[in-house]
């Protein structure tokens, strides 16, 4: 069993919903989320003074599979949330211990 | 026990005390507070008995004749009205800045404010000469930058000024309505340029048609005119088509030639409607426009003497909106089973926009009747842009331009036959019009049909040849690119609710809250970058 974290872009978070779902990727969970990566933010201005944006928008995605799919969930995620430009986001990947349905007590990967 | 001092003692003490600056203060508050006692009581004393320092009473009483009343009263109903629609800009920067996503609202704010502010300027300058100075058929040409002008308006009696001020507040109006529908993509150049060809041009030009003193389609069913054969010339009494089918027809033409925002995708394909970022902003919005309504319609007579056509309007008005609104609500449900609350405010807004041509001519049931039809139109006529996948945030096309349309025509078939033309000394019932609904025939009705298709397919085609124009320089479309960053962002700086958001966002560089409070604290943060932000 795997965590799959994924930091995308605002704006393509329908494209890869979709993208997911047409997979069979039942479950997920998407935070909206302020970060930076390498490229640090953006200068803007108010009333004439700069000021840094550097903690820009983006949605982060969760998603717990089985190990198996881990591949095909990171290719067609990814494969949806691309530009090719900089800021595209990133995608993380854990192993998890166990899972609980807390209705009825289920353990382990039945949960997902 | 002080012992008494003399008066050289006490001049002595005085000469010393000024010496001192804390005495030489209280010396000054003390003199000032004496003077403005004295003062009081003179100025107490002149008014209320002026005959003690010989002015006289009052001004010799003059004989009062008619017009020296009348056209006073007048202009102050029209100021009252143009105060009431200038307050529209206020409804429709709310309506717009709910209905639109919030990454977009600044722009939207920016909008109706410049607008506001370009229009005021092209209105004097040349826009009020090209709408209401005679020329020609087609276009004004006196009184450009308002040289010239007479003291009062034609036969109406209202100050030049006041009836140019009311009328600017329409052709603001008007410009308002096209960024309505060109919200979230349009980049601000591109707003500038087309906003300029809006209120400089099409609108004074067009509106010219039909309002001006001899606009074509004014005089148009009248003998040597563009069309005698109709008998009738074409009827607008406040606006349906002047001010909202074009504003209407303006922003489908910059809807079309922009393009939907990134991301938006329509019903068929899937999709639906971008979600609106704060309903109740937006539902006030739409109240105030309601309320700026009692200056649009029941202003539009320029003549307090008519009051009974002033009730008429102000009537008609509320119960065409109360109708559009329910009716809207009812349609909506039909289609959703939920109670919309986006639909039911464009609802009773399309019942002000229908209603807003007939007023002076309906009666209270057409103007229900009439209003409830339009309440069925808004509906059907978002899901058709849907369908066509014409993205419009607030649904400016289905309420301005189809409504307008509908009012319009809904003059030819519900005025009752009573009432004529309204006038500076009262209601002028000599040439009634007579909708086919109460047994005029068709005359009207083929007027209205007339008048309004020429215009909207003129404002339709000029408009599409500017929005294109615009495009091709390619400064009407912002770049997917800055869209993708936000358009708040990227044309103004800031986001429209920089505090409510976690980052540093909405803080001035040097102004970090941390480094006021507790330097070392802002330290400690600094890996998240928020302390460089206060420094940079």
């Amino acid at each position: 069993m795997k965590k799959i974290e994924a930091m995308i872009q605002p704006h393509k978070l329908d494209e890869v919903k979709d993208a997911l779902i047409k997979i069979g990727v039942d479950g997920m969970t998407a935070m909206e989320v302020r970060g930076h990566g390498r490229q640090k933010g953006h200068t803007e201005v108010y009333r004439g003074h700069e000021y840094k944006i550097d903690l820009l928008p983006k949605v982060k995605l969760e998603i717990f599979a089985p190990s198996a799919r881990v591949e095909q969930i990171v290719e067609v995620l990814s494969g949806a949330a691309k530009s090719g430009k900089i800021g595209d986001g990133k995608i993380f990947i854990s192993s998890i211990e166990d899972a609980v349905r807390i209705r009825n007590g289920e353990r382990g990967e039945t949960v997902l | 026990m002080e012992s008494k001092l003399t008066f050289s003692q006490k001049l002595e003490r005085l000469r010393l005390r000024m010496r001192e600056p804390e005495w030489r203060k209280y010396g000054r508050i003390l003199f000032t507070g004496k003077l403005t006692g004295a003062a009081l009581i003179l100025l107490l004393a002149v008014v209320m008995h002026p005959e003690m320092i010989g002015f006289a009473s009052h001004a010799a009483d003059p004989v009062l004749k008619g017009n020296d009343i009348v056209n006073p009263l007048n202009t102050v109903w029209t100021l009252l009205a143009a105060f009431l629609v200038f307050g529209m800009q206020v409804g429709f920067t709310m309506l717009e800045a709910g209905f639109c996503r919030s990454r977009e609202t600044v722009n939207v704010l920016m909008e109706c404010v410049v607008d506001t502010c370009l229009c005021g300027l092209l209105f004097y300058a040349w826009g009020f000469a090209f709408m209401f100075s005679h020329g020609n058929g087609f276009i004004g040409l006196n009184w450009f930058f308002l040289k010239g002008a007479p003291a009062t308006y034609e036969s109406t009696g209202v100050a030049i000024l006041a009836y140019w001020l009311f009328q600017f507040a329409f052709a603001d109006t008007c410009s308002t309505i096209t960024s309505g529908a060109m919200i979230g993509r349009t980049a601000w150049i591109g707003d500038l340029l087309y906003s300029f060809g809006v209120s400089g041009f099409i609108y004074p030009i067009i509106g010219h048609w039909a309002w001006g003193p001899d606009g074509f389609l004014a005089a148009m069913g009248s003998a040597g005119n563009f069309l005698p054969w109709v008998g009738t010339s074409f009827h607008d009494f406040a606006g349906s088509t002047v001010v909202h089918s074009i504003g209407g027809f303006i922003a489908l033409a910059g809807s079309l030639v922009l393009g939907p925002r990134l991301g938006r995708k329509f019903k068929r394909d899937g999709g639906g409607p971008m979600m609106p970022h704060d309903l109740t902003i937006a539902c006030s919005g739409g109240l105030i426009l309601w309320f700026g309504w009692y200056g649009f319609n029941p202003g539009s007579t320029l003549s307090a003497m008519d009051f009974e056509g002033i009730g008429r309007v102000a009537a008609n008005t509320t119960l065409a909106a109360c109708a559009g609104g329910l009716v809207a609500m009812i349609v909506a449900w039909g289609l959703s089973k939920k109670w919309d609350m986006s639909f039911t405010v464009n609802g009773f807004l399309a019942g002000l926009v229908a209603i807003t041509c007939p007023c002076y001519w309906v009666s209270p049931t057409g103007a229900i009747a009439l209003g409830a039809v339009a309440g069925v139109i808004v509906v059907y006529g978002v899901e058709l842009l849907e369908y066509l996948r014409i993205d419009d945030p607030i649904g400016a096309v289905p309420v301005h331009g189809m409504c307008g349309i509908w009012g319009t025509w809904s003059l030819g078939l519900f005025a009752t036959g009573q009432y004529g033309a309204t006038g500076p000394f009262g209601a002028d019932a000599s040439a009634p019009l007579k909708g086919l609904f109460y047994g005029g025939g068709t005359q009207v009705l083929v007027a209205q049909i007339i008048g309004n298709g020429i215009v909207v397919i003129s404002t339709f085609a000029v408009a599409m040849v500017l929005m294109w124009l615009v495009n091709s320089m390619g400064l009407l479309r912002l770049s997917a690119e800055h869209e993708a960053y936000g358009l708040d962002l990227y044309e103004h700086g800031i986001s429209a609710y920089p505090e409510y958001v976690i980052s540093a966002l909405g803080r001035p560089g040097g102004m970090g809250i941390e480094s006021a409070i507790a330097p070392a604290a802002a330290k400690s943060v600094g890996h998240m970058g928020v302390g460089e932000s206060a420094r940079s």
